[in-house]
């Protein structure tokens, strides 16, 4: 089934990024309606291209990853943001409503998106020099009102989906920063090691999300402190919020509302096969290492254990299917490159430990 | 239905609907959905696409006199009438949770 593309105007379709988003904020409506029409085309292209882009070669990241600018490409800042609104259809990519640097729309779930993907951006790059998902600038696109009611928000390999929620479970997914940021981080996910989704390399696929997506509200909190955060992804989420506080603690698994079954702790690994085997329910393990390693640190975590679990994420070592032990031992072996003598190697092997992961170096 | 950006195990009940316990307006609509979404002609299985996560998965089952066929579907689902369908279905599941 193919869905019938809009018109797209044949001027709009030679003109670069930058002056079409300069149409779409200060042209005539029917200029905007057609700059943002191309734009939404254009970012499409973009996207594929980027994702072919960033197939795995055999020449995969470097092994190790400095917290100096040598990370990335070394360009200037490439946010490029455009929303699109399905209009509660199953019909993708929907409308584009607001590009980059336009005017907020007043329409919570746009603006919420908007903003959410911009502090992504954000963290990425002023924490982990990173320009967007593929470290290329990739542009990132947001679709908000996805079909009728819909519980939930996915990453789909190439953008972001976002449902309302059906307001009596969930209220609209874009409601928290962190799930903007776990989304993302799928795709850097994917660009750098490809971990497959399923069993432990999916629990920790889904983990080293909710770390950035965690990250990405604390640095968006100025850079709060790793003791003083709160740890929970999807804060405000629940409908009732007698139901719960989130969908995940990282602090506490299990905790965050009743029913949640993620263990913390490898002697209660779930092995289902539901949920890709899991996957939502495991990530509860290396999260609370995670958690332990950047309280353990102290401060704001993307000094430190955040770059060391992105230099594990990128480390060529790190297979597909890595086990959490795998993981683990490449953070630790991270650490001791990223601070050679320093206490947080200790620290993050000690983490892990506490967990019930032993690393053996 | 399995999946998504956080498990929840009472979504992953499986929900089932008998025609003949339902009025037959609401019958002939599902009847309809059925027919419409190509159902007993939908292969077996649709893969997410690649490096996907936090989808849904759907598994659905239909029997009647004459057929019997399983699916299982990914989101996101392009074809407006599954999608009509799964919506349908789902409609169903939270109304069967809210009931017990």
């Amino acid at each position: 089934m193919h869905w019938q593309l809009g018109h797209r105007h044949s001027i709009f379709c030679i003109l670069p990024p930058h002056v079409l988003r300069d149409i779409a904020q200060t042209g005539t409506e029917e200029q905007r309606q057609a700059a943002l029409d191309t734009l939404a085309a254009d970012s499409t292209f973009r996207t594929l291209r980027a994702i072919r882009l960033a197939a795995p070669v055999a020449t995969a990241a470097p092994s190790t990853v400095s917290l100096s600018a040598e990370v990335g490409t070394g360009e200037a800042k490439q946010l490029q943001r455009t929303m699109f609104d399905c209009h509660n259809t199953g019909r993708l990519p929907g409308d584009p409503v607001r590009a980059e640097g336009g005017p907020a729309t007043n329409e919570p779930a746009v603006d919420e998106a908007y903003e959410g993907l911009g502090a992504t951006y954000d963290f990425y790059w002023e924490t982990l020099r990173r320009n967007s998902i593929d470290d290329q600038g990739m542009p990132l696109n947001g679709h908000v009102h996805y079909r009728n009611r819909y519980n939930n928000a996915f990453w789909d390999g190439q953008r972001m989906v976002f449902g309302d929620g059906d307001g009596v479970l969930f209220n609209r997914f874009t409601i928290a920063i962190d799930i903007m940021g776990h989304e993302l981080t799928h795709g850097v996910t994917e660009n750098e090691a490809q971990l497959i989704y399923q069993d432990q390399s999916g629990a920790l696929n889904e983990s080293v999300s909710d770390v950035y997506g965690s990250l990405v509200k604390q640095h968006n909190n100025d850079r709060q402190a790793a003791e003083d955060a709160d740890w929970l992804i999807g804060a405000g989420i629940w409908a009732d919020p007698a139901r719960g506080v989130a969908l995940r603690s990282m602090k506490e698994p299990g905790s965050a509302f009743e029913g949640d079954r993620q263990p913390g702790h490898m002697r209660d690994y779930v092995n289902t096969i539901d949920d890709n085997g899991g996957v939502h329910i495991n990530s509860g393990i290396p999260n609370r290492a995670f958690y332990l390693a950047a309280t353990g640190i102290g401060g704001y975590a993307g000094e430190k254990a955040g770059p060391i679990w992105y230099a594990a994420l990128r480390d060529p070592r790190l297979k597909p299917d890595a086990s959490f032990v795998q993981f683990a031992r490449l953070t630790v072996i991270n650490a001791e490159i990223l601070f050679p003598g320093g206490e947080e190697r200790q620290i993050i092997q000690g983490a892990w430990d506490e967990v019930g992961v032993v690393i053996q170096i | 239905m399995d999946g998504g950006f956080v498990y929840l195990p009472a979504r992953s009940e499986p929900v089932t609907i008998d025609t003949a316990e339902l009025p037959t307006q609401e019958a002939d609509e599902l009847k309809r959905l059925i027919e419409a979404a190509g159902f007993f002609d939908l292969p077996e299985a649709s893969e997410p696409p690649r490096g996907a996560a936090d989808y849904h998965r759907y598994t659905v089952s239909v029997t009647d006199p004459e057929h019997s066929h399983t699916v299982h579907l990914t989101d996101p689902i392009e074809d407006p009438d599954i999608q009509a369908l799964i919506e349908y279905l789902e409609a169903k599941g939270r109304e069967s949770r809210t009931t017990q």
